[in-house]
């Protein structure tokens, strides 16, 4: 019978396929520099993405050992950095994760990323001198650090709503004060993303003009900026917080710009009809390196210390 | 340009076939996935179906934990694994067999239930043990199904061992997610063409199989008495 000839196929193809894993993947190092020690683990688009792996080796000559794809700044990310699958990550400077874990965000003193500062999109008819000075009262508040304290307070066990969590964060800054009789000084539709921070965000701007008298619409949990971008220009929302780098790259998709200064002139200008920006936070949400406690203590803290000089 | 142009041109590109993330290493790496969770979900499933088709014990426990199985999520399952047990080929393994059991169990215990009860009555007359019966007779003649099993199986492993990407590592999938992230059109379909042509021609090999280890006397047309029955 042919039955053992075709058994003893299928284990030869078992074996072939137990050989070829054993032998894959191996990564190829640049040598030397700290980089060529990392494996690094990101979204599967880090790998080509322009302000991704091409970005921190053109800026840092840094080559990774080798590249992991995961999730967005997610859970999976999170794990493998822990367990020693990856020792580099990117990961969102808000993630409280980060904290929690003893993780270390590398510095990037040559803007490789570019900056991300949370600022208020509004349409310029309703940017009132008024509603010009309570939202950038909030922006004036907000800080990074602020951020991942109101993303830990979002991803709490008992699941907070976003309106508890934006009174806490008023109360705390101070700025529940002066409020007038609500719904007399016009109407303003707020939207938002649809990510908590950036939800929590909008619900913080929301209260802010609630308090000075403005009957607010809420319009949260939109798709993206493709969606709400254009819902703003034609008048269905007024107002959304955005990050200045990822709104300028919208407008203008080649944007050279990357540092805080430069992003947010640049988007000043860029900022097409009926829409501005108003000031800028200095609350940042955007990519980062991030390594564990002992890699930071053993590399250093900035990326600069982390490529091969050329 | 429309897709299929596109698709095209991706399959014609040399450079989408040469290196570690070339079609051909993409290929083997959902092969070995695939074969791996095959045969931890053959090494489950078949003794435990042909123990409760032989002795017809725990029947109800066997089809709830079959059909358990089939209504599990598979990504939230692989994210919980990968979450529990750490980044490693495991998880990947472990939740691609979750979904190979439930069709191998099934067609083993209804392979060998389904045996005429006339041919096992002849076994034992002759003087067979309970072990003879089932290696004999009984698994023998419950080849047809069993394969039918395997072949339901093997089409649910293989096209689900995509989600091996999520995870970080190789096979097919990693042109689905990876296009995904980047917008790539092209990549993807390329990706889901790919998947179904390792799934319909694995499918086929089966099928090949089948026909050499199944044994004529089962093929033929059923006659007789068992054939006046249907």
């Amino acid at each position: 019978m042919n039955r053992t000839k075709f058994l003893l196929g299928g284990l030869a193809v078992v074996a072939v396929l137990a050989l070829s894993a054993c032998t894959g993947g191996s990564g190829s190092g640049s040598g030397g520099s700290p980089c060529s020690e990392l494996v690094f683990g990101g979204p599967p688009e880090f790998q080509t993405r322009a302000d991704g792996l091409p970005g921190i080796s053109k800026t840092y000559g840094c080559e990774f050992k080798d590249f992991r794809a995961l999730d967005t700044g997610g859970p999976l990310t999170v794990k493998a950095l822990q367990d020693g699958t990856i020792q580099a990550a990117d990961l969102f400077t808000t993630d409280p994760a980060i904290a929690d874990r003893g993780f270390v965000v590398l510095d990037d003193p040559k803007n490789s990323f570019a900056a991300q500062n949370v600022v208020p999109l509004i349409n310029k008819a309703k940017a009132t001198p008024d509603v010009a000075a309570a939202l950038n009262s909030v922006s004036a508040k907000l800080t990074t650090d602020g951020l991942v304290q109101l993303n830990r307070a979002l991803a709490a066990p008992d699941k907070p709503d976003v309106a508890t969590v934006a009174k806490t964060w008023l109360v705390k800054n101070l700025l529940l004060t002066g409020a007038t009789a609500p719904g007399v000084a016009g109407i303003i539709a707020v939207g938002s993303a649809n990510f908590p921070e950036n939800r929590v965000l909008a619900e913080i701007y929301a209260q802010v003009l609630e308090l000075k008298g403005f009957t607010v619409t809420r319009r949260f949990g939109i798709g993206s900026r493709e969606v709400y971008f254009p819902a703003l220009k034609d008048g269905s929302i007024d107002l959304v917080p955005d990050y200045t780098g990822v709104l300028l790259k919208h407008i203008q998709k080649s944007a050279p710009q990357t540092g805080a200064d430069e992003v947010y002139d640049a988007l000043k200008t860029a900022v097409p009809e009926p829409l501005t920006v108003l000031e800028r936070s200095a609350a940042e949400d955007k990519d980062a390196v991030v390594v564990t406690a002992a890699t930071a203590q053993r590399y250093g803290r900035s990326l600069a210390n982390y490529g091969a000089p050329k | 340009m429309n897709l299929v142009g596109q698709i095209v041109e991706w399959f014609a590109n040399p450079h989408h076939w040469r290196g570690l993330g070339g079609v051909p290493v993409r290929l083997a790496q959902h092969l070995e996935y695939s074969v791996f969770a095959l045969l931890v979900a053959a090494a489950i499933a078949v003794p435990l179906g042909a123990g409760v088709g032989h002795t017809r014990r725990g029947v109800f426990l066997i089809v709830g934990f079959a059909n358990g199985l089939r209504a599990l999520p598979e990504l939230g399952l692989l994210t919980l694994l990968v979450l529990g047990v750490g980044i490693g080929l495991v998880p990947v393994v472990v939740a691609l067999a979750v979904l190979g059991i439930p069709p191998l169990l099934a067609g083993t215990y209804a392979g060998i239930r389904n045996v005429d009860a006339r041919v096992v009555d002849a076994a034992r007359g002759m003087g067979m043990r309970e072990r003879q019966v089932l290696f004999k007779v009984e698994l023998p003649n419950a080849l047809p199904l069993m394969l039918g099993g395997l072949r339901a199986a093997e089409l649910q492993v293989i096209a689900t061992a995509v989600v091996a990407a999520y995870v970080s590592f190789g096979g097919l999938g990693r042109y689905l997610i990876d296009g995904l992230a980047t917008g790539d059109g092209a990549e993807q379909a390329a990706g889901a063409v790919l998947v179904v042509l390792l799934a319909l021609a694995a499918e086929g090999l089966l099928v090949l199989l089948q026909r050499r280890l199944v044994s004529p006397g089962l093929r033929a047309e059923p006659i007789g008495p068992t054939g006046a029955q249907r």
